[in-house]
Formats: C-alpha cells, sequence, structure tokens
C-alpha cells in the first residue's frame, strides 16, 4: 500500500513537472477560480458588517412624559427589556440628553444661546430601545403602544424614522443578495472553466491511461498519480491565490483606488475590515484555500478520468 | 493453455467480425495469424488480453473463462500477458527505461528488483546507452525494442504481437522478428498477427489464416497463402 503511493506520488510529482504549458495553463485558471471566491467572500464579509453597523445606529426612542416619576419609568424600561425581540433598552434621563445636544451645536449659536435664555430642560427622559433585526422594530412599538404602560409616554419617535430605515435595510438586503448570486455565478463559471482546463489536461493523458491498463496497471494504480497530480495543481494555485488576493484589497482598501471601487461605502471601518481580513482569518483562510484547491482538482480529474477508465 | 471455444464477435450494424472460431494454442508454440486489414486477426488477439469481450463463446487462458472475469481480476491476467504493438505503446512523458519499470512497478515488485531488472532487460534488447531517453528521441525499431522488453520485464507466459513491425523498415523488422524467436525458444508462447508474407515465410512455424472473421486454414509448418 505504501509503496503503491509513493510510486504513484512520484509518477503525480514527475507528470506535474513535464506537463510544462498544460500544468502552467491548469493552475492560472484554478488561481483566478480561487480569487474570485476569495475576493466575493470578502465583500460578502464586509457587506454584513454593514448591515450590523446599520442595525445598530437604528433604534427606537421613547420619550417619557415629565410627570413619570423615576421608578416608574425604570418599571417601564423593565418591561420593555422583557420583550424577547429587544436586544437593549438604554436609559438616557433627560439632564444627560441636555449634555449630549450641547456637545452636538456649536457654542455660541443661536440655538445654544436659546437653550441659555429658556433657562429649564425642554427635553425628555428617553428609553433607546434596539431590536435583534431591524424588521423587528414596527412590533415593538406597537407593543409598546399598546402595554399599559403607554400612558407614560410621550412620543416614539420610530414612525419618523421608519422609511428611511426600511429602505436602508432594504438596500442592504438587495446588495447583499446581489454580492452573493454574483459569487455564486462567478465562481460555478471559474469551476466549469477550472474542470474543463482537467478535463483537456485528461485527454492528453487518454493513451496513456489505455497503455497503463494493457500494461496490468489497476484501476487505482492508473488514478491515483492523477489525483496527486490534482492536489498539486491545487496546492500551487491556492500558494498564489492567496497573495494575489491580498494584494488585491489592499489595492481596493487603500489610496486614491479605495473611493472609486469602493463607492458604496467610504466608512473607514470597512476598509479597516478589509486590510486587516486576511491578516485575521490566514489560517482558515489558507485552509479553506486550499481544501477547495484540492477538492476541486482531485473531482475535476476524477470525473475527466473515469470514461477513459471504463473503456478498458 | 489458450482455447477458443465457438467464437464470434459481433458490433452492432456490421457484418460479425469474428465468427464460428474454435482453435488451441498450445505452451511454447510460436503462432502466426495472417490475413488481410479486417479479416479479423487483432480482435482475436484483443479477447485474449480481454479488450474485446466475444459476443458468444469462451476463451479459456490456463483453464479460467476469461470472459467472465471481474474488472478486478483484469489486472492480474494482463500482467501475464505481455503486448506489443504496431505503434509500440510506449507511454511519451517517461523515459525509456521508466516505461519498462512501469510495468514491474504495477506488478508490485522491490524497488530492488526493479533497479537490478530494468537494466538488465533494456541491454538484452540493445538499448543500455538510451535508458534515459524518450521514445520521441529514438528510432521506431528501437522503440518497438523498448516496447518488447516492457511486455516481457514480468516474463509473461504469453506474448501477443499486433503487427509489430507494420511501421518499420526491413532491417529493424528482422530485428525484432528475431527477437520475437529467441523469446519463444526461453519457453514464452507467441502469438504474432501480420500480413507480412516474408516475415511467415521465413518464420516456418504454425500459421493461422484468417479470412472475413473465419479461420480458413491452420497448418503446422505454414507458409502465407491466401
Amino acid at each position: 500500500m505504501w509503496i503503491k503511493l509513493r510510486r504513484t506520488f512520484e509518477a503525480g510529482v514527475k507528470n506535474f513537472m513535464r506537463n510544462g504549458w498544460l500544468s502552467v495553463a491548469t493552475v492560472s485558471v484554478m488561481v483566478i477560480t480561487l480569487f474570485v471566491v476569495n475576493t466575493q467572500l470578502a465583500i460578502i464579509g464586509a457587506n454584513d458588517l454593514r448591515l450590523k453597523d446599520v442595525q445598530n445606529r437604528v433604534n427606537i426612542s421613547v420619550e417619557i412624559k415629565p410627570e413619570t416619576s423615576t421608578s416608574e419609568v425604570k418599571d417601564f424600561q423593565n418591561e420593555i427589556q422583557g420583550y424577547d425581540k429587544v436586544s437593549s433598552v438604554e436609559l438616557i434621563d433627560k439632564e444627560q440628553a441636555l449634555i449630549e445636544f450641547k456637545s452636538f451645536t456649536q457654542s455660541g449659536s443661536t440655538i445654544q444661546s436659546g437653550i441659555e435664555t429658556l433657562g429649564e430642560n425642554f427635553l425628555y427622559d428617553t428609553l433607546v430601545v434596539r431590536t435583534y433585526d431591524p424588521s423587528q422594530y414596527e412590533d415593538v412599538v406597537k407593543k409598546i403602544e399598546t402595554s399599559v404602560s403607554a400612558k407614560y409616554v410621550e412620543e416614539i419617535n420610530y414612525h419618523k424614522y421608519r422609511d428611511i430605515i426600511d429602505g436602508l435595510s432594504d438596500e442592504i438586503k438587495t446588495t447583499r443578495k446581489f454580492s452573493i448570486t454574483l459569487a455564486l455565478t462567478l465562481s460555478l463559471v471559474a469551476i466549469l472553466v477550472t474542470f474543463n482546463s482537467i478535463r483537456i489536461t485528461m485527454y492528453s493523458h487518454k493513451q496513456e491511461i489505455e497503455i497503463m491498463k494493457l500494461v496490468g496497471a489497476s484501476n487505482n494504480y492508473v488514478r491515483l498519480p492523477f489525483i496527486w497530480e490534482g492536489i498539486f495543481y491545487g496546492i500551487t494555485a491556492a500558494f498564489f491565490a492567496i497573495p494575489f488576493s491580498f494584494l488585491y484589497l489592499k489595492y481596493i482598501t487603500s489610496g486614491d483606488a479605495a473611493s472609486s471601487v469602493f463607492a458604496f461605502s467610504n466608512t473607514k471601518f470597512l476598509k479597516d475590515f478589509l486590510s486587516v481580513y486576511f491578516i485575521k482569518h490566514i489560517f482558515i483562510i489558507v485552509l479553506v484555500q486550499f481544501a477547495f484547491g484540492i477538492i476541486l482538482g482531485v473531482m475535476s480529474s476524477l470525473v475527466a478520468m473515469r470514461r477513459y477508465l471504463k473503456k478498458l | 493453455m489458450i482455447k477458443f471455444e465457438n467464437i464470434s464477435k459481433v458490433y452492432p450494424g456490421s457484418s460479425p467480425a469474428l465468427e464460428n472460431i474454435n482453435f488451441n494454442v498450445n505452451p511454447g508454440e510460436f503462432v502466426s495469424v495472417v490475413g488481410h486489414s479486417g479479416a479479423g486477426k487483432s480482435t482475436l488477439l484483443k479477447l485474449i488480453y480481454t479488450e474485446e469481450k466475444p459476443t458468444t463463446g469462451t476463451v479459456l487462458f490456463d483453464e479460467t473463462n476469461i470472459v467472465d472475469l471481474r474488472p478486478k481480476e483484469l489486472p492480474i491476467l494482463r500482467r501475464n500477458i505481455g503486448t506489443v504493438f504496431q505503434d509500440y505503446k510506449l507511454l511519451p512523458k517517461k523515459t525509456l527505461a521508466e516505461n519498462v519499470s512501469f510495468a514491474l512497478e504495477v506488478a508490485g515488485k522491490s524497488d530492488g528488483e526493479i533497479r537490478e531488472t530494468v537494466p538488465k532487460i533494456l541491454d538484452i534488447v540493445g538499448l543500455a546507452d538510451k535508458m534515459e531517453n524518450y521514445p520521441r528521441e529514438v528510432s521506431g525499431g528501437e522503440q518497438q525494442r523498448v516496447a518488447l522488453a516492457r511486455a516481457l520485464v514480468n516474463k509473461p507466459k504469453v506474448l501477443i504481437a499486433d503487427e509489430p513491425t507494420g511501421n518499420l523498415d526491413p532491417v529493424s523488422t528482422w530485428e525484432i522478428i528475431q527477437l520475437l524467436l529467441k523469446i519463444n525458444e526461453f519457453g514464452t508462447t507467441v502469438l504474432l498477427a501480420t500480413h507480412d508474407n516474408g516475415i511467415v515465410d521465413r518464420i516456418a512455424r504454425r500459421v493461422v489464416v484468417m479470412e472475413n472473421g473465419r479461420i480458413v486454414s491452420d497448418k503446422q509448418k505454414g507458409k502465407y497463402q491466401l
């Protein structure tokens, strides 16, 4: 068994080296496949991050009537926290809100002087409610409005932002769908091209397979060198695809290229995400690349070889 | 040793390639199978190394009906049958030495044995100095001698040569035939398919004549007569 593995391994190495241009062509096609899959995955990852970011910014602000006591507000907060769709409820009291409001506006501006003139805090205590999913805001708002504690509510400002929120999450979902479809389509095309180029490689081996069988080689003995060859294709391809993808992501996330390629978002965290994406996930990426490359190489070889093996 | 019983082979939509074939080959015999192209010589030989299966009938090899062998058992049978063809069928990306050692490798021989045997057999066919060359770098006659070396290296019981001299000049042709006769002297059964009357007449051994898929004559010391 070992002797068989060793001999076929050596034969595989020799085939790979002696095939010359055919090996180069096959590996190139596989590098492109892996590159496409790689960068698409990174972009899908970035898009998911963007979705999460928007979701975190979206919230429901429940303004509480001034006459409500602190303990009533606390109870109300706990009640909302108990809803199963709610991820967090944060209480911002009006003093804190005023400080935040002031920090947003420029000192000496008319708004600031207006606040000064009023002399009293015109803001409300506010409960900031977040849900796990933007689509759940509607339900949560309804629940708050129909609860017994609704009497404390001055205003829920969700309605004001509803259209914007809906629009945003729709847009993100569409982008996500689009990039996944694109990634799948491109990957499929690349896989088919790889399969085809390995099929051509196999066709060039057609007579060899026939001869090997005539000399008395078992099917496995014929198959194994080609499987090894497929593995070498995968490894070599991954070896080149990883630095290529790394450089590509580096390029689109830095310098002038960033703003043109990433028109959909110039936020810093996205760039950060993509520029560290590789370093952060290097092990899993290398693993997946090699696994994918090897599986692609081996499967294509096996399928392409089958008909020649059957013939004899 | 080899027994054809009531063999016929029909490819769908054409006249029979083989019809009612009955004949025996005894151990140590040298049999020339002659006939025009399309007479059925190659098809008959293919039945022995199981590249083709008969439509009806049985082929016995050492009392085993090889028609019924399972795919897994075929490699073992083939290691007992050496084959040589008109187009040499060498592996183009392997050197001459590697071509010969491949036959030993598939038979599971040890590295030591391979290292020892390959130069020896290549020396016998006169190619010791070209071991590291690739098939495309040597002449047709030399390629055919490598093919012969490969066919013999596993010490097969039977050697099948299907038009082995079809592409060769007269000198190379005669070299190959002499090698075949020598191999036969050492006890290997040889089946030679050819349409070269000169060869058959000089060999002067058993001749089986085929025509349109049938055996029309079978003589112990035959001449090429159609």
